[in-house]
Order: C-alpha cells, then sequence, then structure tokens
C-alpha cells in the first residue's frame, strides 16, 4: 500500500505546462449553436487546459503553432491549429461512440478512445422515446450484450439480469445500480421475509426514477468494474440524471395514454384469458422544467403514472419527482446535486408456486381440462376466480429517496479533486390480507367460517451510503500523457424487515391489533465496504493507451482469518487509425478506425452479511424459549473473486458509418462461493464456503451501420451476437447441490456442468414398449448460450421509427405447468402412449424439458415532431407498442421464471416455466409540448 | 488578545479531536450481528432448559422428515399428487436424495444438541437438574435408536466411522439407561425396550416393557407441533390441511385411521405420539406369543383395548377429502370413499366423508376387537394380528416401515466428505428385505370394484412378514 501511495507524488510531477505566448479566446458551441459549458479546451500535448464557463467562452494563454483540443462529453473532439487570430468559434458534433467520455468504472471521466473495457451508453434519446416503466425494461434488447428477463408480467417485477453469464451460486446476477455516483437499492428479488405469494417477486429495480435520466452507462464485470469493487463482478448501470442546461428555461408536458393487454401467446387454454385478462387502462402525465444561468442550472420533472393492468386484479400507481441542479460556488470549486422521490403502488395475484393461483390452477390442469369442461362448471369456476380477483389482497408500497451531493475542486491546472457523498433510502411495505371470504373461495376452510382471516405485514427499509473521494491528475511529458486517478470509496447497506402477521381475525380490517393472535419476525443485512483505488491510464503518441491500477478492498462480510483483498486491472489500447500514417492512407478511406484492446481486471462478490459468524437461535417453539444451533460459521469466509481476460477488436468502416466490435472474454470465479450441505453426519445447517470455481467465456459481437444517411434520410440497423460457455471447474469436495426447482427435476451445481444446469430422470425408449430410467441424467442448461438483440431506427425529416427485439437460443427450460397437467391427468401431449401410467412422471421428467429459444420484438414506434409553433417550441407526438411479437419454441415463455427466483438477493437459473403470466403488451400514444 | 483567541480555537479544536466518543459519528464501518453468540448461550441461567426444549423441537422437525419417508416406503400411505417425496413411494432409495440426506442431517442435529446439552450447556447451567440431564442423555439416545430403526448403518460422530444398526441400538441403549438412573420413567423404559426389541432381545425387551407399564400404564410422549412459529407438522399438511396438491391416501384397510393428523388451532398442529403405552403391550403380546403364552399375549392385547379405548377421538370434518389416484386427485371413484365398500372382506374400514364429521383416532385406534382376541392361538394367524394392529396403532407413526426390515442409504454429501465411507460400502446400499423387494411396487396397489362395493389390497404386507417371520431383517422375535 504503501508503495502505491509514493506512485501518486511521482506521477504527478510528470506534469509540464506550455510557455504561455498569448492569450486566445473562442466559444464553445453545440451542433445547435448553443454553449456549451464546462467544455475541455486542452493545449494538445500539454497539460495547459481550461474548461469554458457557462456562456461557453474559454481564454487560454498558447503560442502560435500549437493545437488546441476542444472536447466535451458526448461530442467528437476537435483539433485547432492556433494562427494568428486571437479567436476561435468552435462547433462540436455529437460524438460517435468511439469518442465519448466515460465516467462509470474509471473514478473520473476518461475518453472512451482510451479505454480497453467496453460499455453500452443509452442516451436521452434513447430513453425518452421507449415506454419502459423500469429500469431493467428499459435495458432490455437496447443493450447489445446484456441478458435481461422480465420474470412476470405482474407490476414491479423481478428480472434476471446477466451479461457475462452466471458467475456466483450464491448471488443474484443482478449489477450494482449506481445513481449519480451514489449505489441505490438493486434487491431484484423478493426481500427474505415478504410474503408467499407463489414467486410473484418485486423488484427494486423498479422504482428506480427513470423519468429524468441524461444517459445510461453499462460496464461489465471484470476490468471494466475493478474499481468498485465489492459486489461489481456482475456489473455496473450507472445512471446521470439530468441537471439542466445553461440558457432558456424550458418546459414540457408531456401526457401518455394507452391499452394494456394480457400476452395470451403461452396459454394452454383460451378459457384461463376469458377469467383472467382484461385489458386496461394506461395513463401518465409527466411535467418537466430546466435551465439555468452561468452560476447555476436545474432540472425538475414529476410523473404520475396509473394502469389497471391487463388482468382482472393488478393495478400499479407510481408518483415520481426528481430534481438535479449544478452551481458554480467559485471559479474553482463546483456543486452538483440530484435527488429524487418514488412513490409506488401495487398489487399482486398469487402466483405460480402456491395453490391460491388462480393462474396456475387453470394452465396447470388444477381445475381439470378446462377445453373439455362443461359449460355449466365453467361458469361456476368463472364465478370463484371472479369472487377471488375481488378478495385476493396483497399490497405493496414503496417510498423511496434518493439524494447525489458531487463536489469538484479544481486544486491546481492539472489537479481536480471530487467528493461525492450520498443515501439512498428505500421502505417497502408488502401487505397480505386473507380474509375468511378469500379462504371460503380457496375451498382452503369450510364455508361458514369467520374467525380464521391473516394478516401479514413486512415493512422493509433498506439504507445506503456511498461516499467516494478522489483526486484525478492530467500531465504529458513529450509524447506521453498521463491520467492519474487515486481514490477512496466507501459504502454501506443496512436492510432491515420486520414481518408481524395476526391470525384468527374476523374480515374487515386491516390493522393487526384487530387480529387475536400476533406474531412477529425480523431480518437485518448489514455491510460496510471500503476501498482504496489507484488507476494509471498513460497515452503513448496518443494512439495507444495503457491502463493499470487496482483496489484494496475489504468488507465486514468477510471472517475473521480474511483479510483485504487486492484487485488488479490491467488493459492496453491500441488505436491504430490514429496514427498520421493511417489518416493519410486509402485505407482509411474503407476502414476508417481501428482499435485493438485487451485487458485483465478483479472483481468481486461477497457473501450475505454475518454469514461469517457462528450464531445460534432461540426460537419461540409453543410459547417456550427453545435454543437451537444456528448459522455454523466460517472465519476464512471471503469475497469469490471473478478474474476476467478479455481482448477485442472495433472497426470502423466508411466513415465510421458501419461499426463493428468483437470482444472475447474469459472469466474465472476463483474461490467461488458455494453452500452445498453440510456432510449429514454433523447435523449442522448449511454454511457458505469459498470452495468452487466456475469459468465463463465467449464471445460479444455487435455491429451498428448507418445504412441511410443524407439530410432527410437517416436509417441505423444494430445487431449483436454473444455467446457464453459455463461451467463449474470445481465442486471443492462437495457434492452436487440444488439451487432451484424440486429435487426431482431441479436446478443443480455440479461439477462439468453449466451453473443451475437441469437435472432429473430421464426415460429413454428401449424400441419394444420398455424404458430405461436415467436418474440424475442432464436435461440442458438453464442460461441460453447464445444470445443478442437487434434493433432498427428510421427517421425522415420529422418522422422517426423504431424497433428492436432480442433473442436467445440453445439453452432449456422445464414446462413445470405442462408436468402438474400431466400428473392431474389432463394433458399427455407428446408423451408416449406406452409410458403414460406405467410410471411416476417423475422418472420421464425429459418429456417436460424443451428448448427456451426466443426471438421477441421488445418495441416498436413511431414519433413525429411538428417543431416550433406560435406557443410551443416544440409538439411531438408519438406511439410505441411494446412486447408486440413472440416466437417460440412451444407453448412456454422462456422468460416468466418468477417462481425460480428463490432467496433475497439468491442466485436464480430460471429454468423453470411455472403457471407466470407474461410481460403485457402495451399500445401507447404520447403527446409532448414543449415551451 | 490575538493569542487568547488563537489558543482558545485550538484548545477547542484539540478537545474536539481528543474526544473519542465523536469519532463513532462518522465511524460507518461498525456493524453488529444481531444474532446470538455461544456466549449468549452458555452459562446462562436456566440455558439447559431452554436448551431441552431446542432439542424437542428437533425432534419434531426430525420425525416431520422421517414420517414422510416412512409412511410413503411402507404400505400405509401413497402419494397420488405431491412434492413430497418423490422416490420413496416405488422403494426408489438414493445416496443423492435429499430428503434421506435431511432425515439423516436431522437425526445427527439431535445427536449434536444432546451432546452439547450434556456437555456444554448443562455444566455450565447453575440451574441444571438431573431431570434435564436425563432428558438430554434420553434424546442421545432416541436419536441413536431412529438411526438404528432407518439406516443400516451411520456416523454416531461427525464424520465418524459408519455404526451399524445393532451398534446404534445398543449405544441407545447406553443413553436410555444413563437417563433412567437420572429419572426413572416409563418413556425411558419403553425406548429401552423398542431398543431391545428391534436387537431381538427379548427378554431385555419384555423386562423394560413391563418396567415402563408398572411406572405408567398409559403414558404418552410427543413430539409437538407450533402452527403458528413452526415446525408445523407435515404429516398433517400431507393428511389434511393440503392445498390442490400435496394428497396422502391410506390404504383403504386403513381408511378408518386416516387422518391421524387433522387441523386443531392457530397456533397448535397435532402432535406425533412417538413413546406411548400401547406399544409395551404389543411388545409384550408378540413376546408372549413367540413363547407359546396364548393367554398372556391376550391378556396383553386386551390391556392393549382397554388403553386405546380412553384415547383421544376427534371429530373431523373430512368432507374436502377426495379419494383419487395419481392420474385423477379429485375423482372419488377410484378409490372406496363409501363405508359400505368391504376391504379383503372385511367391512367398517371404509368411513363416509361427506355425510357430516367423521370420528378419528388421534393417538391410538384399532379394528382389533375382542373376540378376534379371545379366538387368537399361537400361530401364524395370531402374529399376523399383532402385525395388522401394530400397523394399525402405528400408523403415520413411521414404525411400518421398520417393521418391514427397510433401511435408508448414506447420503452422497457424506460418502464423499467422510474418508470412512466409500460408495458401495454397507450402509450406502439400501437394505430392503428380497420379499419386500419383490412386491415393492405393488405395496400400495389396489383393485377397486365400485360396483359392488368391494376393494381389495393387491398384497397383504402383514402376512408377507409372517410368512418370512424367519428372516433376521423383520419380525425380531422369531
Amino acid at each position: 500500500m504503501k508503495k502505491l501511495l509514493l506512485l501518486i507524488p511521482s506521477l504527478m510531477i510528470m506534469s509540464f505546462s506550455g510557455w504561455a505566448q498569448k492569450t486566445v479566446t473562442g466559444s464553445v458551441l453545440d451542433e445547435g449553436g448553443l454553449p456549451l459549458p464546462g467544455a475541455s479546451v486542452i493545449e494538445k500535448g500539454t497539460s495547459n487546459g481550461v474548461s469554458t464557463d457557462f456562456d461557453g467562452n474559454f481564454s487560454i494563454e498558447i503560442s502560435e503553432g500549437n493545437i488546441l483540443e476542444v472536447s466535451f462529453i458526448g461530442y467528437s473532439s476537435e483539433l485547432i491549429t492556433v494562427g494568428d487570430q486571437d479567436n476561435y468559434s468552435v462547433t462540436l458534433n455529437p460524438s460517435n461512440e468511439l469518442e465519448e467520455i466515460i465516467v462509470t468504472g474509471q473514478g473520473s471521466g476518461i475518453e472512451k478512445r482510451k479505454l480497453s473495457t467496453t460499455v453500452d451508453v443509452l442516451n436521452e434519446k434513447d430513453i425518452d422515446k421507449l415506454p419502459a416503466r423500469q429500469i431493467d425494461q428499459l435495458l432490455q434488447s437496447t443493450t447489445p450484450s446484456a441478458q435481461i428477463r422480465l420474470s412476470s408480467g405482474q407490476p414491479g417485477t423481478a428480472s434476471i439480469i446477466r451479461t457475462r453469464g452466471a458467475l456466483s451460486a450464491a448471488t443474484s446476477s443482478t449489477p450494482v445500480v449506481i445513481v449519480d455516483g451514489i449505489r441505490v437499492d438493486n434487491l431484484n428479488s423478493n426481500p427474505s421475509l415478504a410474503q408467499d405469494t407463489g414467486g410473484a417477486d418485486i423488484s427494486a429495480l423498479a422504482d428506480i426514477p427513470i423519468e429524468s435520466i441524461e444517459r445510461i452507462e453499462y460496464i461489465k464485470g471484470g476490468a471494466a468494474t475493478t474499481l468498485y469493487g465489492a459486489d461489481a463482478a456482475n456489473g455496473v448501470i450507472q445512471i446521470i440524471t439530468k441537471k439542466g442546461k445553461a440558457g432558456t428555461s424550458k418546459v414540457f408536458f408531456e401526457t401518455r395514454l394507452g391499452s394494456i393487454r394480457a400476452t395470451e401467446d403461452f396459454l394452454k387454454y383460451s378459457r384461463t384469458a376469458e377469467a383472467l385478462f382484461d385489458p386496461g387502462l394506461l395513463n401518465e402525465y409527466r411535467i418537466g422544467m430546466s435551465g439555468g444561468t452561468e452560476v447555476s442550472t436545474y432540472n425538475f420533472s414529476a410523473s404520475l403514472y396509473k394502469d389497471d393492468s391487463y388482468n382482472d386484479l393488478n393495478e400499479q400507481i407510481k408518483r415520481s419527482f426528481t430534481f438535479g441542479l449544478t452551481r458554480n460556488i467559485s471559479d474553482k470549486l463546483k456543486y452538483q446535486a440530484s435527488m429524487s422521490y418514488v412513490n409506488m403502488d401495487s398489487n399482486l395475484d398469487f402466483n405460480a408456486n402456491t395453490s391460491f393461483s388462480r393462474f396456475s390452477g387453470f394452465e396447470g390442469g388444477g381445475r381439470g381440462d378446462l377445453d373439455t369442461m362443461d359449460d355449466e362448471t365453467w361458469q361456476s369456476e368463472l364465478e370463484r376466480s371472479r369472487n377471488l380477483a375481488n378478495t385476493i389482497d396483497i399490497t405493496n408500497r414503496v417510498n423511496r429517496f434518493t439524494a447525489s451531493n458531487k463536489f469538484t475542486y479544481e486544486a491546481g491546472k492539472n489537479i481536480t479533486a471530487n467528493f461525492t457523498t450520498g443515501v439512498d433510502f428505500r421502505s417497502f411495505v408488502q401487505q397480505r390480507n386473507d380474509t375468511n371470504e378469500m379462504q371460503i373461495y380457496q375451498g382452503t376452510i369450510p364455508a361458514g367460517s369467520a374467525d380464521r382471516a391473516s394478516l401479514d405485514r413486512m415493512i422493509r427499509n433498506n439504507f445506503t451510503l456511498t461516499t467516494d473521494f478522489n483526486l484525478t491528475h492530467r500531465g504529458a511529458l513529450d509524447n506521453f500523457e498521463f491520467v492519474t486517478i487515486v481514490g477512496a470509496q466507501f459504502f454501506r447497506k443496512s436492510d432491515r424487515q420486520n414481518l408481524v402477521s395476526g391470525s384468527g381475525g374476523v374480515d374487515g380490517s386491516t390493522s393487526v391489533n384487530t387480529f387475536p393472535t400476533k406474531t412477529s419476525t425480523d431480518f437485518v443485512l448489514e455491510n460496510a465496504n471500503y476501498g482504496v483505488y489507484l488507476l494509471e491510464n498513460v497515452g503513448i503518441y496518443d494512439v495507444a493507451f495503457l491502463e493499470f491500477g487496482g483496489r484494496l478492498d475489504y468488507n465486514t462480510a468477510a471472517g475473521g482469518n480474511s483479510s483485504a483483498i487486492f484487485l488488479p486491472k490491467f488493459g492496453i489500447t491500441y488505436n491504430i487509425s490514429d496514427h498520421d500514417f493511417y489518416e493519410g492512407s486509402s485505407i482509411s478511406n474503407v476502414v476508417s478506425s481501428i482499435k485493438l484492446r485487451a485487458n485483465y481486471g478483479e472483481a468481486t462478490n461477497f457473501a450475505g452479511a454475518f454469514s461469517q459468524d457462528r450464531t445460534f437461535a432461540l426460537e419461540s417453539f409453543l410459547g417456550k424459549p427453545a435454543f437451537r444451533f444456528a448459522n455454523p460459521g466460517n472465519p476464512d469466509l471471503k469475497s469469490e473473486t471473478v478474474q476476467t481476460s478479455e481482448i477485442g477488436l472495433e472497426l470502423g468502416f466508411l466513415d465510421n458509418r458501419i461499426n463493428f466490435s468483437g470482444t472475447y472474454y474469459k472469466g474465472i470465479t476463483k474461490d467461488a462461493l458455494f453452500t452445498p450441505s453440510q456432510p449429514p453426519s454433523s447435523g449442522l445447517l448449511s454454511q457458505i464456503q469459498n470452495i468452487g470455481e466456475i469459468e465463463n467465456s465467449g464471445v460479444e459481437l455487435a455491429i451498428n451501420a448507418a445504412v441511410i444517411q443524407n439530410d432527410k434520410h437517416n436509417l441505423n440497423l444494430s445487431l449483436s451476437y454473444n455467446t457464453n460457455e459455463n461451467t463449474v471447474t470445481s465442486m471443492g469436495g462437495a457434492a452436487p447441490f440444488n439451487v432451484g426447482g424440486f429435487s426431482v427435476i431441479g436446478s443443480w451445481v455440479e461439477e462439468g456442468q453449466s451453473l443451475g444446469y437441469l437435472r432429473g430422470t430421464a426415460a429413454t425408449p428401449n424400441g419394444d414398449g420398455t424404458y430405461t430410467f436415467t436418474p440424475n441424467e442432464t436435461l440442458g442448461k438453464t442460461f441460453a448460450p447464445t444470445f443478442g438483440s437487434i434493433s432498427l431506427n428510421y427517421s425522415y425529416d420529422k418522422f422517426n421509427f423504431f424497433a428492436s427485439g432480442d433473442y436467445q437460443m440453445d439453452g432449456n427450460i422445464v414446462d413445470l405447468s405442462f408436468l402438474l397437467r400431466h400428473l392431474r391427468g389432463v394433458d399427455n401431449t407428446g408423451i408416449p402412449d406406452d409410458l403414460v401410467g406405467t410410471t411416476s412422471p417423475f422418472n420421464y421428467v425429459n418429456y417436460f424439458t424443451f428448448e427456451n429459444d426466443f426471438f421477441k420484438i421488445r418495441n416498436i414506434g413511431v414519433t413525429y415532431n411538428f417543431g416550433q409553433t406560435d406557443i410551443f417550441s416544440n409538439i411531438s407526438v408519438g406511439f410505441t407498442a411494446t412486447n408486440p411479437f413472440n416466437w417460440t419454441t412451444g407453448l412456454w415463455d422462456p422468460e416468466t421464471t418468477g417462481s425460480g427466483i428463490g432467496t433475497q438477493n439468491g442466485f436464480s437459473s430460471g429454468g423453470f416455466y411455472y403457471g407466470t403470466e407474461s410481460a403485457p403488451r402495451t399500445f401507447i400514444t404520447s403527446i409532448r409540448f414543449e415551451f | 488578545m490575538k493569542k487568547n483567541i488563537i489558543t482558545y480555537i485550538a484548545a477547542v479544536f484539540l478537545i474536539s479531536g481528543c474526544n473519542s466518543d465523536f469519532s463513532d459519528v462518522v465511524d460507518f464501518k461498525q456493524v453488529t450481528n444481531p444474532n446470538l453468540s455461544e456466549g449468549s448461550v452458555v452459562g446462562l441461567p436456566n440455558s439447559s432448559a431452554l436448551w431441552k426444549s431446542g432439542i424437542e423441537r428437533e425432534i419434531s422437525r426430525t420425525l416431520n422428515e422421517i414420517l414422510i419417508l416412512a409412511e410413503l416406503g411402507s404400505d400405509n400411505y401413497v402419494n397420488i399428487q405431491t412434492y413430497f417425496s418423490q422416490f420413496m413411494d416405488n422403494m426408489d432409495i438414493r445416496t443423492t436424495d435429499p430428503d434421506i440426506r435431511d432425515t439423516q442431517n436431522e437425526i445427527a442435529r439431535v445427536m449434536r444438541m444432546a451432546e452439547y446439552g450434556i456437555a456444554t450447556v448443562g455444566p455450565n447451567d447453575p440451574d441444571y437438574s438431573a431431570v434435564t440431564e436425563a432428558e438430554f442423555n434420553f434424546y442421545l439416545g432416541y436419536a441413536r435408536m431412529l438411526a438404528g430403526m432407518y439406516f443400516s448403518k451411520l456416523p454416531q460422530e461427525t464424520l465418524g466411522v459408519p455404526v451399524t444398526s445393532d451398534d446404534l441400538y445398543a449405544n441407545a441403549i447406553t443413553s436410555f439407561n444413563a437417563a433412567i438412573s437420572l429419572n426413572p420413567s416409563a418413556e425411558y423404559h419403553l425406548a429401552k425396550a423398542r431398543a431391545n426389541y428391534y436387537l431381538g432381545n427379548k427378554s431385555e425387551a419384555v423386562a423394560a416393557a413391563t418396567a415402563a407399564i408398572s411406572a405408567d400404564d398409559d403414558f404418552l410422549r410427543s413430539a409437538e407441533y407450533d402452527e403458528l412459529e413452526g415446525p408445523s407438522n407435515t404429516m398433517e399438511d400431507a393428511l389434511y390441511e393440503r392445498g390442490t396438491f400435496d394428497d396422502f391416501q391410506p390404504l383403504p384397510s386403513l381408511d378408518f385411521l386416516d387422518p391421524k393428523y387433522s387441523f386443531v388451532d392457530a397456533n397448535v398442529d397435532p402432535s406425533v405420539h412417538y413413546l406411548k403405552a400401547e406399544e409395551a403391550y404389543l411388545i409384550l403380546a408378540e413376546a408372549h406369543l413367540s413363547d407359546g403364552n396364548v393367554a398372556a399375549a391376550q391378556q396383553n392385547l386386551t390391556s392393549l383395548l382397554a388403553l386405546v379405548a380412553t384415547r383421544d377421538v376427534r371429530e373431523v370434518d373430512d368432507s374436502g377429502e377426495t379419494r383419487g389416484n395419481q392420474s385423477n386427485a379429485v375423482d372419488d371413484s377410484t378409490r372406496p370413499s363409501s363405508s359400505e365398500v368391504t376391504v379383503n372382506g372385511r367391512s367398517g374400514l371404509i368411513l363416509d366423508r361427506d355425510n357430516g364429521d367423521v370420528s378419528i383416532p388421534s393417538v391410538s385406534g384399532t379394528s382389533l376387537t375382542a373376540s378376534e382376541i379371545a379366538a387368537m392361538g399361537a400361530d401364524d394367524a395370531g402374529l399376523a394380528l399383532i402385525y395388522r394392529t401394530r400397523q394399525e396403532i402405528f400408523i403415520a407413526e413411521g414404525i411400518r416401515f421398520v417393521d418391514m426390515g427397510i433401511k435408508l442409504v448414506i447420503n452422497e454429501n457424506e460418502i464423499l466428505q467422510n474418508e470412512n465411507i466409500s460408495d458401495g460400502d454397507a450402509g450406502t446400499v439400501a437394505v430392503v428385505p428380497s420379499f419386500i423387494d419383490a412386491v415393492k411396487n405393488d405395496l400400495d396397489g389396489i383393485t377397486f370394484d365400485a360396483a359392488n362395493n368391494s376393494a381389495a389390497t393387491t398384497v397383504d404386507v402383514t402376512a408377507i412378514l409372517i410368512q418370512n417371520k424367519t428372516s433376521s431383517s423383520v419380525v425380531p422375535f422369531e
């Protein structure tokens, strides 16, 4: 560590300044002629530089003949050779992909061209046109190398997000989510004490505000996330919110109105739709204003949203506002803040994994064969279903505040200090009231029962505090540029859950006070993580860049025998096309840019808080206290480390009208956290241990082409293709263990297999009417190893058309609804007659296992800008359809695996389709007025 | 003046800086595990009583695991649409079966808790009593006996050498003797009688059973269940409080005894009675019959009937029950559900569940009659009567499985991690007597002629046991 600290001053000494010859002034404007405050104006090859003021003006001392490099985030840099004139007006155009500045994972902003890692960026324009209601839905099909699967159609649903495969058997694959530098609650599953809704999981991602986003950066795990340290192995999504721009105040008002309809593509019985589905209305109002002066800017937006869903039960209301500002406190000190509040109310129906689920009951054959049911019976089923819809009472309420503060201080010509601190507080209240009436309709208590009602209320308060301080030094020495970032980061997470339950009640109250018997349970997770990091980016002749650095990481979820972990990172980038000789060569007319990159980096996932401690429990057993052994403890527990190497190639053709990106990666999860069963003779509960090893490798290919590009017409096409090979390479001596599903057809962790692969008893015909039954047969990978996305954007003058979709192939899924129908004797589709009835269906689960291929169009939309009118600066109208088309290999939705998410933040294989409604279709029109 | 101000300001800062209490304000690294550590348990006054409650809770959990396997594995119950054990109905006993793993783990857990109670919690508790110490020894013995009942070999220590069923019984007896020396109770004597019974030690079994009845002739030791806070009774879920699935169906000849466990109230689930005076009478009757002493056996069975008559009978609304099969769980026509149906020629075994509440014994019930007792002789028919009665008395209590001589296997987690065990060793291979193995697919088989109100079981396991009574696996006194 001391050595690292010594390195910093020595690097800082390497700064050189140019010598002043004359004062050059000027202004920096965007493509529309508006000033760009905060743009960087630097004497090329030196550390001599200034930023533009809020009118976009600058003043710099520079010699004639030297070159000024003008840059700004999101815009292409411009080079100006200083001649005899003293004033320059520089217009910057929005950058193409290779020249953006990336802040996520870098400590401070660094040009994308200098980075050896890849980043997916979604800008304001892309975001605003999509009708998504939650961040994961927004990223679905718009990020080229992420697999994002919404696990149910119900409001606030959890999702499965994966980029470079399943890295961990211990935790969810959800990336860290950061809003303006602040970690926010990203729990993408039900909390530990949530109601047993049969797998209708509620996610914290669903209430991250998406109404005021300027930009989203999505970096994948590995070298890109090393600086985030613990928990960042699955990648980082950073949301940068709007803070307003100097200039005339702008106001907008937008209304969205639409219809929300069930996706019926995967239904076995059309009568299921008749019973449950009911198209709903969707309505949203948004208002926003932004503007500012040369000293401060602001942005405010608010949204009110409601839909009554695609079925006869769900309803969702969301209220939010966000506020962002910047202020120049002095010439050197800048303050930037953002704050958001979200309130979300929704209700849930029971999902698959409970006998209370209506959908699962119908589709799983629990109510009989609906196709052959006589009308009279069906009418009574309809009545029962409607009675249940009116009496099922599971409600969710979220209140969430997020606040970020960032101070930037220009400590010298070359040194910038950044201090970021902020909090995210999310309160989630989930309440389930099983009235006597509902239970009588369910048939679980006798008619006439009046004192069997129960009430459960869970309150989860999650608090996250983030603090980051770093110093950035930019220097140059001849043809070498140095960017040195040294910093310290801290975050603390506190998750407190309380469940109060009342039973033996009468109907008519949701106060636990009115229930004669009361119980309560709590759950606490508390974790602090801190580390110091250093990153050095060395530019060589401005064409090649060397990155090295790392993070020394410690977190309180480690055992007593564990020490801090050092996570190194290295990278090299070579922009061949930036050589002068290349720019002048004839090949550059065809291959306009070539970038080679390679890197190695480590990131971690840590075990759940307190899982290292040996503990005892005191249970209440029949009203008496009763001790027991609880967690066995593991003083050697530490984070699992994902070591990722990647090499990549980026090519631009025809003046970068066609861009290609290709990456090969290999990630090895060392000391993988497994929770196998203890040897049974110990009598101990399972204990998480660093015993496994998992390997992921694959390629990520993406191509983006401006097929048509002229004054009027623009057509852009994007296509991505990704592969992932996932293997558990070591079990550390433990037996295979189940991580989902059932013992008879489950998702397992076993050496030599894909993480969470499907295992069960398979029947193979011998050709003579008999069958061979093989237990523990491999039935496929739950993670589709081939996936990608496709999008199209066409604009003609003020008209814009877009469409996006995604696909996956080569994975498998178990259709548990079919298995249940078969068990209940109403569906033998595809099962040989000579097998049915001869043995338990659990001995031929291969007949319920299918390919999980799909191709889904996620969004199709059009927008039209009317432009300036007498009153408005612009009026735009739009129409979007979400989830309009699906192609799958059968009557199951490979995406809706809601019942498969087990424990809080736990691993989810998503390999089971089981009585879960698919994401609905929405058809939305929007009108936006700008003043 | 200026100097004073500077000194004052410096002093304020210095004091602030030295005030270590204030460091808490900016120390966000501290986390505290809210759970109990060992220091909060050991040495606490009355901790042995709380530890004892904990072991009792663990025994309830252990029986939850065992009963599902044992009742499905025997001819008592068939699993028609359940996510409980998928294998046991077909007598498919695998080292990879997680339910068998959990059973082994639960038994070991009771052992480890009992040992920790004896060695650590008890001696450090100022309120430790001989009664509690006796209980700890009993729990250890009971766990060892369960290991012997359900496994042919099982490690007795963490990652220990596998111990044979007979040695497990012998070690259990050692623990029961320790318990008896501290606090002689009927239950400890009966436990000792059962261990000796399965060992085939007739005289020791008789002595212990006699001692048990002498101490208390209607005792009942029960694993209790907490519907509110858990554990709830898993068998009750399987038999009664099920949703649209989880449905066990009894052999029709046992229909009148089902459901032994049914809804009590929101706080308490029905208990499993794991040591009861009935067992002492049955052991004595079997011992006397094997000695040719019919009169003594008849006396024992008569006492048994008298005792059964005093046991609790619950009025149960079982109108929601459907007697279906695997292909159609709700079709009442596939299994007998009318009192008019005879089973194997016997009437009165099937209950009408749709005509009001049914009366179900919640402790012990039997179809044995005084006239059957009077007519019995010292022959196989007499022995069969005792075994039929054992099946009825112990339904849903896991005993029939043991009586059939079946033993589970050591789980693969143990095999992989315990250097004393290799796959293929004794203990890793299921023990199923050949005469049971031959009929394992027919154990739950029935034929039902609804038109003629007649049902028959495909096989009569009691008869098979008696036919093979000389086998070392079954009928220990023969």
